[in-house]
């Protein structure tokens, strides 16, 4: 009975890995019935962050690349705060309003200097 | 529920938005007027948290529900960090502009980084010195490359990132065994878990306290968790050395005492050995490699290490005497080895910093002041009387002796009379060799003089009128035994 | 500030300006300075002089606390009493003469700001000795004298013979030291407090306790007072420390004048009264002390038969003279000692003044066989050296004439064996006294000229700086016998010295020395007068004579020649031995042992050690990682398996 109650904590996360299937395979599935397939070398091989997946590692690439998805790990990061925040900020009041508001200031003040710096421009 | 109360770390509040205001007016400004008006008004800043801070009603006060604590020892420490990094900020002036690297950048990141230390030093729990650590480690990685152009500089940035974030896994780990075994982070919660241990209790928390204090002590530059002193040291340029040498091991220890007096109190034993373990390897590794330097930032490397070895000392006697003791080290270190970086930085030769031993050859001839100060600091190092240093020395050797601890008070005379050697070698070297190729006149500036002057009367001066510190350092170390 | 105290630092100021700023200051103002100083504070001695003594007003001025260590406390003091005051007087006068007289005789020398900064630091250093209030300070005074007549002796650095000289005055009055500084810890020991009053109030009370060292227990006074005799007798130059003296004549003239006759050799004299109310209650002492002084007396007085410097035939006086003053404080006559102490100060002074302007008038020359037939060339020199002379023979009515009487006549009264031992060798050294004195008296002016010709026609009177100071101290061997007598040792010396000196109603020697018979009173006169025909027969009557004498006794002349063969003895004894012994240490223990096992070989281990760990540094991050991992597992060890 209680290892019952212990699994059926986890229904939630079983309910969530259904649908993320189903929503995959709905998507490729989709895609396959709706669209035309023109197969070609290029479009079958792994994707890789825009590399070729199998090659020498000591090739030179643009750091920029690094550059915009560090700054994009910082902005999804604070996605991640912010949605625990979003659903627990009946209990934590004001504090915890405020609390929020002065991490994301603290952000935008990183995101003006690097924007400032050109940071978010290609060339 | 509680209001919160946030006055007690108005210091650090404030400083934290000063940063974030410099950075945006850095940014936002025009850039020929940033480099000299960033670090200006940095300085301003840290000189009005100083303010803050000494101005603080005496007492106890947690801030912060909990997190956060205020004490006289705790406004010791943060005076110590602020000092010098105003100095370093006020002396890296004319040295950063003649190393090409015045970007307004390095004062914010100073700042940051000293947010981060008077964090740590005001941390009440686990999670919020951890904070305060990362905070004042993630800018010290970019100050240690902050010459990116050059490839020891960025060595060093990278050197000290890999092995800090090393430091950072052991650090956490030892503190998530401590958080296992006494089901709290706040430092009240592990002191009462910890004050009548079971045996397993006793066994996990010792092996998570090793591990906590085998982070700090990396930051501290205590051996064997010391070895990437020397070429950060080396590498940074020297106004970030200066900083370096200073405020991390300021802040370090602070946490170390603080943590051993209060939640490790209950396993005294423990935390006593790792103290006498890492002194003495310090002071026998510091003494002993920096013979074999040639290189001036590296032997003062050296040099940190067995002078972290002496504060270590006086904790590791475990008494308040031995806390007074680290706590007066500490701060006539951060005079003398100041005082030391500041000579430093004003001295350069056809554009590249003069850093080896040679370079300062016949010294007391072509920079007389110079070479009388870095001699007052030498032998302040050395612990020569009538200098501060002896009188340091003699501050944390007595506690060890009271303490029952003989042998580690003789290997720390041995030791000084070997460090003897290199320091009094420098001095050697500016008084009797014949002076080399003339020295660049653009590196120096009245500031540097002014700063090395006045910390030249401190080291010399301390020992006629000690009174005043000793009763300043003998309140702060009482602060932490109710 | 009080006058006492101007006296003391006034010279100690003068010495500090032309020390320190002599080369600024140049010849003329240095001497200008010192001199003025040192008149200044003779001047103000009269007046504390007149205060102390004559209104018996004494006192005691703390200047300020030296050292207090728990049950040790020890102050700067200047205690100002009779014994103190004559003695301020003594040296101020004497110390000015000398510095008014050095400005002629050292004007040609390279250096004399560093000759007269020597000079005050000396007086400074002997005027904190006679005022000294406690043994500490007595014994800062006593080393401060012992390093300005170091100094001094070897003022000519570049003569050899002058440097070994100074070396050899240094450590023998080391002996002396030890001997004195064993007294002072004796004296904590015994009183637990270094000042005078309170050692001096509890002396009685000491009578008979024991000290214990080892398993032995000796009579606590006695060996107190023994130790400190030691003391007394390497700053007097007297039997078996008397060694320095004469080879401290190789300092220049006035420093012999002043150092080595009038003052600083006079200070164990000065210490012996001083301690009278200690050294009354140990009689072993006192008796110790006469049969010193007697025997040094005439030991030093047949050396100075034969000598043929004429500095050295003089020093050899001043040390015999000593003995006279050390058996008059043995026999508890210590106003007596005092008395001639001062005539002596004058009188000697003038002797070697006057023997340094003979030296002077012959560019250097000291040997007597190289004079001869000056009276004519110098007849002011010539009239003062019969001055001192008659004064030194105790030739009435001269200085020394009451002093020297009163010293005999008080050992013959003091009843002993011990005062009959001194009286017998006090008289025969009388005898000697005056012999040597006229044959240097008359090798010197006399008979004919034995320089060379070119020496001859350079002969010259001094000039009248010098001639000056030589007048007053010719006064003062004049009239300071009559002037002093009565207070110093007669009717009035009750009244005089009041409480500074102790003499136990025992010990009446000096009191009975006033109802002797004709005959014992008058001998010194007696022999005195017999020297002087002696020495008229022997070097001007029959000049052929002494060489026949000294061919009939040439055991004895040989004897005398080589000064009992004492520093021969001293070389094979202590000298040798101790140098082979240290030569041993130096070579075999020093550089061998020591430097090898504390030295070498720690070095080697230090370079070893230092190139190993600056090996560890490789570079290598992953090595850095390992070091950091070993530590926390070598820590985590430690506790589970050493200490678990």
């Amino acid at each position: 009975m209680s290892s019952l109650n212990y699994l059926g904590e986890y229904l939630p996360i079983f309910v969530f890995l259904v649908i993320a299937l189903a929503f995959g395979v709905v998507a490729i599935a989709g895609s396959w019935l709706a669209a035309k397939q023109k197969p070609d070398a290029v479009k079958l091989a792994a994707y890789e962050c825009g590399f070729e997946a199998f090659d020498d590692a000591r090739r030179k690439f643009d750091v920029r690349f690094y550059l915009v998805s560090i700054l994009f790990i910082i902005f999804d990061l604070e996605v991640a705060f912010l949605f625990p925040w979003a659903i627990s900020l009946s209990k934590i009041g004001l504090y915890g309003f405020w609390s929020m508001m002065l991490f994301l200031a603290v952000l935008t003040v990183g995101f003006i200097y690097e924007w400032k710096k050109g940071a978010l421009e290609w060339e | 529920m509680t209001p919160v109360v946030f006055l007690p770390a108005l210091p650090e509040l404030f400083l934290a938005l000063a940063s974030l205001g410099l950075l945006l007016i850095g940014v936002l400004a025009a850039p020929e007027r940033t480099a000299k008006g960033i670090p200006l008004l940095g300085a301003l800043a840290l000189a009005v948290t100083l303010a803050l801070v000494i101005q603080a009603p005496a007492g106890r006060a947690e801030a912060f529900y909990g997190m956060f604590v205020t004490d006289g020892f705790a406004v010791f420490a943060e005076a110590l960090v602020l000092l010098a990094a105003i100095a370093t900020l006020l002396a890296g002036l004319r040295f950063n502009a003649w190393q090409g690297i015045d970007r307004f950048e390095l004062p914010v990141l100073v700042l940051l980084s000293v947010t981060g230390m008077l964090a740590m030093i005001t941390a009440n729990d686990l999670i919020s010195f951890y904070i305060g650590l990362e905070l004042q480690s993630l800018p010290l990685y970019v100050l240690a490359a902050f010459k990116r152009d050059s490839a020891r500089s960025t060595e060093a940035g990278l050197k000290y990132f890999v092995l800090s974030a090393l430091s950072s896994g052991l650090l956490l780990f030892g503190a998530s065994l401590l958080y296992g075994f006494s089901a709290g982070t706040s430092y009240e919660a592990i002191g009462h878990a910890l004050v009548q241990p079971d045996a397993m209790t006793a066994i996990g928390a010792v092996i998570g306290l090793v591990f906590l204090l085998a982070g700090v002590a990396f930051k501290l530059s205590a051996a064997p968790f010391h070895m990437w002193t020397p070429d950060v040291y080396e590498g940074s340029p020297t106004s970030v050395t200066a900083f370096f040498a200073v405020g991390p091991k300021v802040a370090a220890l602070a946490v170390f005492a603080r943590l051993a007096f209060g939640p490790f109190s209950g396993l005294a034993a423990a935390w006593h050995d790792v103290a006498w373990l890492l002194c003495v390897a310090s002071l026998v590794v510091g003494g002993f490699a920096a013979i074999n330097q040639t290189n001036l930032k590296r032997m003062m490397a050296y040099s940190s290490i067995s002078h972290v070895g002496f504060a270590l000392m006086g904790l590791a006697a475990g008494t308040e005497e031995g806390l007074r003791g680290m706590l007066v080290y500490l701060g006539v270190y951060t005079f003398m080895n100041l005082g030391t970086f500041v000579v430093l930085l004003g001295l350069g030769r056809d554009g590249a910093i003069a850093e080896s031993l040679s370079d300062l050859a016949g010294l007391s001839k072509t920079r007389p002041g110079a070479a009388l100060a870095l001699t007052i600091f030498f032998l302040s190092l050395a612990g020569l009387p009538p200098t501060a240093g002896v009188f340091a020395k003699m501050f944390v050797l007595l506690p060890a002796l009271h303490a029952g601890m003989p042998g580690l008070a003789i290997l720390g005379i041995v030791m000084s009379a070997v460090a003897c050697f290199y320091y009094l070698r420098v001095v050697k070297v500016m008084y009797f060799d014949e002076p080399g190729l003339p020295l660049d006149a653009d590196v120096a500036s009245g500031t540097q003089q002014a700063i090395f002057a006045l910390a030249a009367c401190v080291v010399l001066f301390l020992c006629v009128i000690p009174g005043p510190f000793l009763s300043i350092a003998g309140a702060a170390a009482h602060t932490l035994f109710p | 500030m009080s006058l006492p105290v101007a006296i003391v630092f006034l010279p100690l100021i003068a010495a500090a300006m032309t020390g320190l700023f002599g080369r600024s200051l140049g010849d003329k103002l240095s001497q200008l300075i010192t001199c003025l100083a040192l008149l200044a504070a003779a001047a103000l001695s009269l007046f504390v002089f007149q205060d102390a003594v004559l209104a018996h007003h004494t006192q005691s001025i703390v200047l300020l606390r030296w050292i207090d260590t728990g049950p040790m406390s020890v102050s700067w003091g200047i205690r100002v009493d009779s014994l103190s005051a004559v003695m301020m007087l003594v040296v101020t006068v004497v110390s000015a003469m000398v510095h008014v007289y050095s400005v002629g005789y050292m004007a040609h020398d390279k250096s004399i700001p560093r000759f007269m900064s020597y000079l005050s630091l000396f007086t400074f250093a002997m005027l904190m000795l006679v005022t000294a209030d406690n043994f500490v300070q007595l014994f800062f005074g006593w080393e401060g004298v012992g390093l300005a007549s170091y100094l001094l002796i070897g003022f000519w650095f570049d003569r050899p013979s002058a440097n070994a000289a100074a070396i050899k005055a240094f450590v023998v009055n080391r002996v002396g030291d030890l001997g004195f500084m064993l007294g002072i810890f004796a004296i904590f020991v015994l009183f637990g407090t270094f000042d005078f009053t309170p050692v001096f109030a509890a002396a009685p009370q000491m009578v008979g306790k024991t000290m214990a060292f080892l398993s032995w227990h000796p009579d606590a006074l006695t060996v107190t007072g023994i130790l400190l005799l030691i003391g007394a007798m390497g700053k007097s130059a007297q039997l078996g420390l008397h060694t320095w003296l004469p080879d401290a004549m190789e300092g220049p003239t006035p420093v012999s004048a002043l150092i080595h006759a009038a003052t600083m050799v006079t200070a164990g004299v000065f210490m012996l009264c001083r301690l009278s109310p200690l050294l009354e209650y140990a009689p072993v002492v006192l008796n110790t002390v006469v049969v010193v002084g007697a025997t040094t007396a005439i030991f030093a007085a047949t050396i100075g038969l034969a000598q043929t410097d004429i500095k050295r035939v003089i020093a050899y006086s001043t040390c015999s003279q000593l003995g006279y003053m050390f058996f008059a404080a043995g026999v508890s006559a210590y106003p007596a000692a005092m008395f001639h102490l001062t005539t002596h100060a004058f009188f000697k002074a003038l002797l070697f003044l006057a023997a340094g302007s003979v030296i002077h008038a012959l560019g250097g020359e000291q040997d007597m066989r190289k004079m001869g037939g000056l009276w004519k060339l110098i007849p002011i020199t010539y009239a003062l050296m019969w001055i001192g002379n008659l004064a030194l023979a105790g030739i009435y009515p001269f200085a020394g004439f009451y002093s020297k009487d009163i010293i005999v006549d008080a050992a013959y009264a003091a009843g002993s064996s011990f005062g009959y031992y001194a009286f017998i060798l006090g008289v025969a050294a009388a005898f000697l006294t005056s012999f040597y004195s006229w044959r240097l008296l008359f090798m010197t002016f006399h008979g004919k000229a034995r320089m060379d010709a070119h020496r001859l026609s350079h002969v010259h009177e001094a000039p009248p700086v010098m001639l000056v100071p030589l007048f007053v101290l010719a006064l003062g061997a004049i009239f300071a016998g009559y002037l002093g007598y009565e207070s110093f040792v007669g009717a009035g010396q009750a009244a005089f010295w009041g409480p500074s000196i102790l003499i136990l109603p025992i010990h009446q020697a000096l009191a009975n020395a006033e109802h002797l018979s004709w005959m014992v009173t008058h001998v010194t006169l007696i022999v005195g007068v017999l020297g002087i025909a002696l020495a008229w027969v022997f070097y001007v009557v029959a000049p052929g004579l002494p060489g026949q004498v000294a061919g009939t006794f040439a055991l004895l002349y040989r004897l005398f020649l080589n000064k009992w063969y004492v520093d021969e003895l001293y070389h094979a004894v202590l000298t040798r031995p101790v140098g082979i012994l240290a030569r041993w240490l130096w070579k075999g223990g020093d550089q061998l042992v020591i430097d090898g096992l504390t030295t070498d070989i720690p070095v080697a281990a230090t370079r070893a050690l230092s190139i190993q760990f600056s090996r560890l540094e490789t570079g290598y991050i992953f090595h850095y990682a390992y070091a950091m991992l070993f530590g926390v597992v070598g820590l985590v060890s430690w506790y589970l398996v050493v200490r678990p």
